[in-house]
């Protein structure tokens, strides 16, 4: 594929996304909610696509379909778990923007400090998310690097894609915050979902139909359609991916913190129903360009080029691989300046506002823009590394945050939980996962994340069955959700009631 | 939580728990299109419709 017809693709992308990101404005944000949150006023839809964009990422198309490639129908299995832990923002989703509303939290991690009663729960809680988010994204840039560097055979660097990823998700989150974040995903998940769509189905088309295609997996290659099949999706494997993507819509800040901005209860069911709609198709089309670069490309040394192989392929016109290719680019980009404001609304208000007290909103605010750019190149930094298969990366940084999910459940559903018990809890299963990590251990076949979430676990309730919980705030929080939980719920009913009566 | 969200709670887990099971018990020697790939659309599809149903009453 020519270097100037991807040249021309990304300049396109860039001028529409900026045009996009430009109108998205609206007046200056001087507050930590109007700049991090977009006012907790964005409907379902947008919320929807920007959802999709910012989880599904250059890891989807590039690290799943490598996933297929390598291991067989596995991969669909870790992620369709991934997508029923979704069902968790149905549970959670509703509870988190109560308590968004009423108590005015920004982060995620602010709303467990004040719940706890205890600023070091906010302040430990956004560190190690910095920790663990920071090399999941330079998971995402690698994405982009791989991807741009296998397409054009080398014509376009591995570095060259990174820069521009990095130097792009920058701009997006500066020009208005996450509301140019949330529309130029839209545009990104938008552009995808159609182009990527349109290549699964020629490439099928191309290898002889639904029959034809599962015909040639079937007699040539069966174990792509089984588990373990190959032997690489060993129970103890598949159990070590997916348990931390089963929490992902829980553990991970930079998506449980879209649960604070919907304008209602309607826009965030539709955020979620939209989500799944997406996330079905995402997931397909991943799985179908894995399977399709099994049947075309037997013997591929890195499992990650099998996506690019394709798009490169004779299946595919080459302006349609082009937008495809963007597409991705895109993806990496989506996931990153979600990421990247995440972070920086965590360190301005948890880290800089529990540091010093009494500090404005608008300092808040800019202190968050200036570590933007600095937390993007520390994310650069890493995907420099170049480590091996983006996937099991990914899954290692989200093993990390999910060590945070007891603490987080404990917040709506176990007055009894204490904030020395979190602190243990986080700071220890957090720590563990990072020696299991480095030494790469997997003791009893078990991965990070599973260890990591059962002694998180136990050192919650452990730890916060034997000192004292905050009694006053966890009754008053608690009976305010639960409450309203039931008047929301039951004034719906009676709506529909009202609407039957009145022979609507 | 509410009696309606127990109930549909512990329905998402069962799903949740037999799209672990199956394809490492029943469907290890399935080697076609309608083996672990279709039980885990179709799991996909049920998680949708459990999510339609739980949500149905979220209102502006």
């Amino acid at each position: 594929m020519s270097n100037s017809l991807i040249w021309w693709g990304i300049i396109i992308y860039t001028v529409a996304s900026l045009f996009i990101a430009y109108l998205s404005r609206s007046g200056k944000e001087v507050s930590m909610s109007g700049y991090f949150l977009g006012n907790r006023k964005m409907n379902g839809f947008v919320s929807a696509l920007s959802y999709s964009a910012t989880t599904y990422s250059a890891f989807m198309m590039v690290g799943l379909a490598g996933l297929t490639y390598r291991g067989g129908v596995g991969a669909l299995g870790f992620e369709i778990i991934y997508f029923a832990g979704v069902t968790l923002v149905a549970f959670f989703g509703p509870r988190f923007w109560l308590a968004g509303n009423k108590y005015g939290y920004v982060t995620p991690s602010e709303m467990l400090g004040d719940r706890y009663d205890n600023k070091l729960v906010a302040v430990l809680i956004a560190i190690s998310t910095c920790i663990f988010l920071i090399p999941y994204s330079a998971v995402q840039l690698a994405g982009v690097g791989y991807l741009v560097e296998g397409m054009t055979n080398g014509g376009i660097s591995f570095t060259t894609g990174v820069i521009i990823a990095t130097v792009l998700a920058i701009v997006f989150s500066f020009i208005a915050g996450i509301r140019s974040v949330m529309w130029t995903d839209s545009l990104q998940a938008l552009m995808m979902i159609v182009a990527s769509t349109v290549v699964v189905l020629l490439i099928i088309q191309g290898l002889g139909g639904f029959s034809g295609f599962f015909g040639s997996l079937e007699a040539n290659y069966p174990d792509s359609l089984t588990v373990p099949g190959n032997g690489y999706w060993s129970f103890a494997t598949f159990l070590s991916m997916t348990v931390p993507w089963l929490f992902f819509s829980l553990s991970n800040p930079q998506v449980s913190q879209r649960m604070f901005m919907p304008s209602s209860l309607k826009s965030l069911r539709g955020m979620l129903l939209g989500f799944l709609g997406f996330g079905l198709v995402y997931t397909l089309v991943s799985v179908l360009w894995g399977f399709s670069a099994v049947i075309m490309f037997p013997g591929l040394e890195n499992p990650d080029v099998a996506t690019p192989s394709l798009l490169s392929s004779e299946f595919v016109p080459p302006v349609l691989g082009i937008i495809v290719m963007v597409a991705i680019i895109a993806a990496a980009i989506s996931t990153i300046d979600s990421i990247l404001l995440t972070l920086a609304s965590l360190f301005a208000r948890d880290v800089y506002g529990n540091m010093k007290p009494n500090v404005s909103e608008s300092r808040q605010l800019a202190i968050g823009k200036f570590v933007m750019p600095i937390i993007a190149i520390m994310a650069f930094a890493f995907a420099e590394l170049q480590l091996d298969l983006i996937a099991v990366l990914s899954v290692a940084s989200s093993a990390g945050l999910t060590v945070t999910v007891p603490a987080i459940i404990g917040t709506f559903f176990w007055k009894r939980g204490t904030a020395t018990g979190v602190i243990t809890s986080v700071a220890v299963s957090g720590l563990l996962v990072l020696m299991l990590e480095l030494f790469t251990l997997k003791p009893y076949g078990l991965g990070s994340g599973v260890w990591g979430l059962l002694v998180s676990t136990l050192l919650f309730v452990g730890v916060s069955l034997l000192t004292k919980p905050p009694v006053e705030k966890a009754e008053e929080f608690v009976t305010y959700i639960n409450t309203e939980m039931k008047k929301s719920l039951k004034s719906s009913k009676n709506a529909k009631r009202e609407t039957v009566n009145k022979g609507y | 939580m509410g009696k309606r969200e127990v109930f549909w709670g512990v329905v998402s887990c069962i799903v949740i728990l037999l799209a672990y099971i199956i394809p490492y018990t029943f469907l290890t020697n399935v080697a076609n299109w309608y083996g672990s790939f279709l039980l885990w659309v179709g799991v996909a599809f049920v998680i949708i419709i459990i999510n339609l149903i739980i949500t149905k009453d979220w209102r502006s």
